[in-house]
């Protein structure tokens, strides 16, 4: 048998070939099963990541309205609660109600709750509606259901190492991990420690 | 393509027996760790004698007040005298309140704890607490330093409105 230099022997080549494939396999595989969940924390991690800016998870609104024959003993008759709901053209259920001080009174809905100053008269609802999709997004990538969903999230993570790992191995000769491959490997892994460096 | 199936199956398998089989032996919604406490302490209580409870595990139960709107890590919850309440701070990402609590009852376990904050650190504080809760901040409104008694939650469970007490 004549071994061309520098490829091994038939019985390394039959090895490294089916290595190659179960890799490919493993790498494909991966990918098409992350790409949904990739794709729900990606735009989860950017909508966090700007938390200070604004609120990913809610979208919060105020409505003001000034109310006549307002006091704190007024506050206290049984129909004060639904002449609010009335000003506000609500058909919720109260749920609660609560007096932070004596001149103010916070009266809590379904979908927000209204705040009344008992001396001035006005009264402020703040409807609070969750963000469609994005509030989904930002349970599951912050697993705030937490048992089965941190089972799936932690086989998520396992499959994200995976698929970083066997993705390093999917072109072979120059251009992979060896090759110039490498070298974005290495400046993939160098910026987040640099920038570490400098920051602490 | 068979190869790719079986990867799947096995991820499902893996998926389906690591199912949690924790269960809170409450009924309600629950939040972080099943309550272990039985007794509950009234609120109005920790705040007569405070440094009687710091560092004490205690069961509290009331009206949410308030939540931490943009974490949801904290929420206030109504004492059983007026105008009092308490705040309950959990680790941020550990234990997420949605802003629905608002108005609903709460049995909260936790331990009491004190910050002492100097004026500076309790005009910040002051100010992130604005910030979370998207409301304007005066400096001057925080006039010294502050003493703090709240809990560091570490499990609730929190009953429908229509069935709280």
């Amino acid at each position: 048998m004549t071994v061309e230099p520098g490829y091994g022997s038939a019985r390394k080549r039959g090895l490294g070939v089916r290595w190659r494939g179960w890799n490919r396999v493993l790498h494909r595989t991966l990918g098409y099963l992350c790409a949904g969940l990739t794709i729900v924390y990606a735009i989860s991690g950017l909508a966090v990541n700007h938390i200070a800016d604004w609120n990913p998870n809610y979208v919060i609104r105020d409505d003001a309205v000034t109310l006549d024959g307002v006091s704190p003993e007024a506050s206290r008759s049984p129909d004060f609660a639904e002449r609010l709901l009335s000003a506000f053209d609500l058909d919720e259920t109260i749920q609660g109600m609560y007096r932070p001080d004596p001149d103010r009174l916070d009266v809590f809905v379904e979908g927000g709750a209204i705040t009344v100053d008992l001396t001035s008269g006005t009264a402020v609802y703040e409807s609070v509606r969750d963000r469609p999709l994005l509030r989904a997004f930002n349970v599951l990538h912050l697993n705030e259901p937490k048992g089965l969903w941190t089972v799936a999230a932690d086989l998520f993570a396992v499959a994200l190492f995976l698929l970083a790992f066997t993705g390093l191995f999917m072109v072979k000769g120059r251009k992979g991990v060896f090759g110039r491959g490498g070298v974005y490997v290495a400046v993939g892994i160098l910026l987040p420690i640099i920038y570490w460096l400098l920051w602490r | 393509m068979r190869r790719s199936i079986a990867l799947c199956l096995l991820a499902a398998a893996g998926t389906l027996a690591c199912a949690d089989a924790d269960a809170s032996p409450f009924e309600g919604e629950p939040y972080g760790e099943a309550l272990a406490l039985t007794e509950i302490t009234p609120i109005s209580a920790i705040h007569d004698a405070p440094e009687d409870f710091v560092g004490r595990r205690v069961l509290v139960e009331g009206q949410v007040v308030a939540v931490c709107e943009s974490r949801g890590c904290w929420i206030d919850v109504e004492s059983d005298r007026e105008y009092e309440k308490i705040q309950i701070k959990v680790e941020d990402g550990v234990i997420v309140f949605p802003m629905s609590l608002r108005g609903r009852t709460a049995l909260v376990e936790g331990t009491v704890e004190k910050l002492e904050l100097t004026h500076e650190e309790a005009i910040a504080a002051a100010e992130h607490r604005a910030e979370e809760q998207g409301v304007p901040f005066d400096p001057e409104s925080v006039t010294g330093p502050e003493t703090i008694y709240r809990i560091r939650g570490i499990g609730a469970l929190v009953r429908d409105a229509a069935t709280a007490p």
